[in-house]
């Protein structure tokens, strides 16, 4: 650290924090799970950036969703991503969030995730390389620095649009709705 | 003679109208009639196949029937003496309309999720099994995913494709 | 006076601890050949804790975790670091053994709150171990006051730095405190209390933000006082804070070098190997001590 970042963290230690600090919710979802474990260990030492997993949603403010989305999946991250405290981040890991990738035709494996939770960012690739979970992490220090990290604000914002996304494609949903609904309009 | 040429003789002259073909040396194939499948395998059980490794299904379209293959193999045996003989796969075939067959949870307990599995998958049902709720899906499918006519982009059209992006700009 | 010296081993104790976790996690980087995080990630990690949304699940939720961070704070106050004694009253030890149960009780009544299944398992795995370890403390504590025949921190510090060390005149009941110093701490061959993969971190499963901040903090005071506590009692304690601090370093090393070696007991084992090698190795140090 030298002085400019010193002063830098004096002035806006919250973002600071969240800079440094990425905690990833223990979330296997799919193949790309399977990049997870080089990354973390001595590999590629994701502890050098401040990224460490944690077991539960609550303790986390980063969440991976690494590879193919299957209804029942999403089910459960709607539910993992609704319990993370603000401001949590989200990162589509693999090409089958961003349009289906080789499941574009799948019955039962939903196309784009943005439909149904909103996402910061996306790292391209079947299979990206560890390294590119870092390039994710620098980018999304850039974009919080400079405010743009706020998916988690649009959805708030958007919420009773993503919640009837997510009652199209998984049915009556058993939770009651995060944000108060204004029904009509 | 082979120990798995012995086995299939000896379930030919037990069972009348079934099949028996060794297409492998660890490997027998029996085709056997809808009434007959439970009865055999009871004979099979006893015989020391304690193992129901996995019901599969097979939709032949063309002919309007499905297929299904039970195959049983010996767990926990004297395995030397069941080496040779290997596998058993028992087909039967049912018609495509309306399908329903007998449940086979009497005998191996374990069929009992992947009954449930072919259920969902294929539509058809099993009278006698517990529940046949979902197993794996979320939805309800017109027609079950796994059948032949099932066209998946076409759903995947109307479900997934049909569903609008969130618009960004903030209200 | 006081209230300096109250704020000032307050601070003293957390600026301490935080080092020693952020020297931890540097050190158990270096073993696995990582570079490791920056030594001041702790502070980072609680920064960021303290900015974060955080839920509450009731009264107790919020006045648990309160009175867990109080009693590590209390407790701290009573151990000398070095010449430094906020309260010292005549009882001090009995007093240390009383205090350092409110912590975990406090973590308890506060966690159930959240009527998380994994709470549950946490709590019972905590109150098992605490049984375990609670034996061979008592006797180690016992056998520290016949020797020098009294109560006071104060008093054992000096008498130690007028003849020698505890752990000379009292080499076995040393070594039975420095066997159950990690289960203590709830370190690695004995997390199972907080233990990540089995039960999602077990009693802090429902804390985020702030809850979690402190439930952190009161963790970092706890090793701090575990490791004061040995090095008071059996190392002659310090004249000044820096050789208390100097003192504390290796055992704190040794028990985090065994921390990142060894993979973690279950309950059971841990349990029996609380009641059994400790537990006898403190009882003969209690016989020696008498009988001489």
């Amino acid at each position: 650290m030298d002085r400019e970042q010193v002063i830098k963290a004096l002035k806006d230690s919250g973002k600071w924090g969240h800079k440094y600090s990425f905690w990833v919710v223990y979330f296997c979802t799919g193949c790309g799970i399977i990049e997870i474990p080089p990354v973390i260990t001595s590999r590629w030492d994701a502890e050098r950036f401040g990224v460490i997993p944690v077991a539960t949603p609550r303790q986390a403010n980063l969440f991976l969703i690494t590879g193919y989305v299957s209804l029942k999946t999403l089910r459960a991250i709607i539910r993992t991503y609704e319990q993370m405290p603000e401001p949590k981040y989200t990162v589509g890991f693999g090409s089958c969030p961003i349009n289906g990738g080789m499941y574009w035709d799948s019955y039962n494996t939903i196309k784009h995730l943005d439909k149904y939770i909103p996402i910061d960012g996306w790292i391209a690739g079947c299979m990206p390389r560890p390294e590119a979970i870092f390039i994710a992490v620098t980018h999304l220090w850039t974009m919080i620095d400079k405010g743009m990290a706020d998916a988690y604000k649009k959805y708030r914002e958007q919420y009773k649009y993503y919640r009837r996304n997510q009652e199209m494609v998984l049915g009556e949903l058993e939770w009651p709705p995060l944000y108060p609904i204004d029904e009509d309009e | 003679m082979k120990m798995n040429k012995k086995l299939a003789e000896e379930l030919e002259l037990t069972f009348k109208d079934i099949e028996v073909s060794t297409p492998e040396d660890t490997k027998i194939e029996i085709f056997a009639h809808k009434e007959q499948v439970l009865t055999i395998l009871r004979f099979l059980k006893d015989k020391g196949y304690n193992h129901l490794a996995l019901i599969s299904c097979v939709d032949w379209i063309e002919k309007a029937e499905f297929e299904l293959v039970y195959i049983l193999t010996p767990y926990l045996q004297d395995y030397e003496a069941y080496k040779e003989i290997g596998d058993i796969h028992l087909k039967m075939r049912i018609p495509r309309e309306n399908p329903e067959f007998e449940t086979v949870i009497p005998i191996f307990a374990n069929a009992e999720p992947y009954e449930r599995e072919i259920h969902e998958l294929f539509g058809i049902k099993f009278a006698g099994h517990p529940r046949l709720t979902h197993l794996l899906l979320e939805r309800d499918y017109a027609i079950p995913p796994f059948r032949k006519d099932f066209d998946t982009r076409e759903y995947v059209k109307d479900v997934f494709d049909s569903i609008p992006p969130i618009k960004g700009e903030k209200k | 006076m006081v209230i300096l010296l109250i704020v000032g081993s307050i601070v003293i104790g957390f600026m301490v601890g935080v080092l020693f976790l952020g020297f931890s996690r540097k050190i158990k980087a270096r073993i696995h050949w990582r570079y490791g995080p920056p030594l001041y990630q702790p502070i980072i990690d609680i920064v960021k804790l303290f900015h974060q949304e955080s839920v509450s699940h009731g009264f107790l939720f919020d006045f648990g975790i309160l009175l867990s961070l109080g009693g590590a704070i209390v407790t701290l106050l009573f151990i000398p670091i070095g010449n430094i004694v906020p309260l010292h009253g005549s009882g001090g030890l009995l007093v240390v053994l009383y205090l350092m149960l409110i912590a975990p009780l406090g973590i308890a009544l506060s966690s159930v709150e959240a009527a998380n299944p994994n709470v549950s398992i946490g709590i019972s795995r905590k109150f098992i171990l605490a049984l375990g370890y609670e034996i061979p403390f008592l006797l180690v504590a016992l056998s520290v006051m016949t020797n020098y025949g009294t109560t006071s921190f104060v008093e054992i510090v000096e008498l130690q730095r007028a003849s020698h060390w505890g752990i000379i005149s009292m080499p076995l009941s040393g070594i039975a405190l420095l066997l159950i110093l990690p289960v203590m701490m709830g370190m690695k061959p004995f997390d199972q209390v907080g233990a990540p993969q089995e039960i999602s971190s077990g009693p802090e499963v429902e804390y985020g933000g702030i809850y979690l901040a402190l439930s952190k903090i009161q963790h970092i005071y706890l090793i701090f006082i575990d490791i004061a506590l040995f090095v008071a009692l059996f190392m002659g304690g310090g004249s000044e804070p820096l050789t208390f601090f100097m003192k504390m370093l290796p055992i704190f090393l040794i028990v985090l070098l065994i921390s990142t070696v060894y993979p973690r007991f279950r309950i059971e084992q841990a349990f029996n190997y609380c009641i059994k090698w400790p537990t006898i190795i403190a009882f003969l140090g209690l016989l020696l001590v008498i009988w001489r």
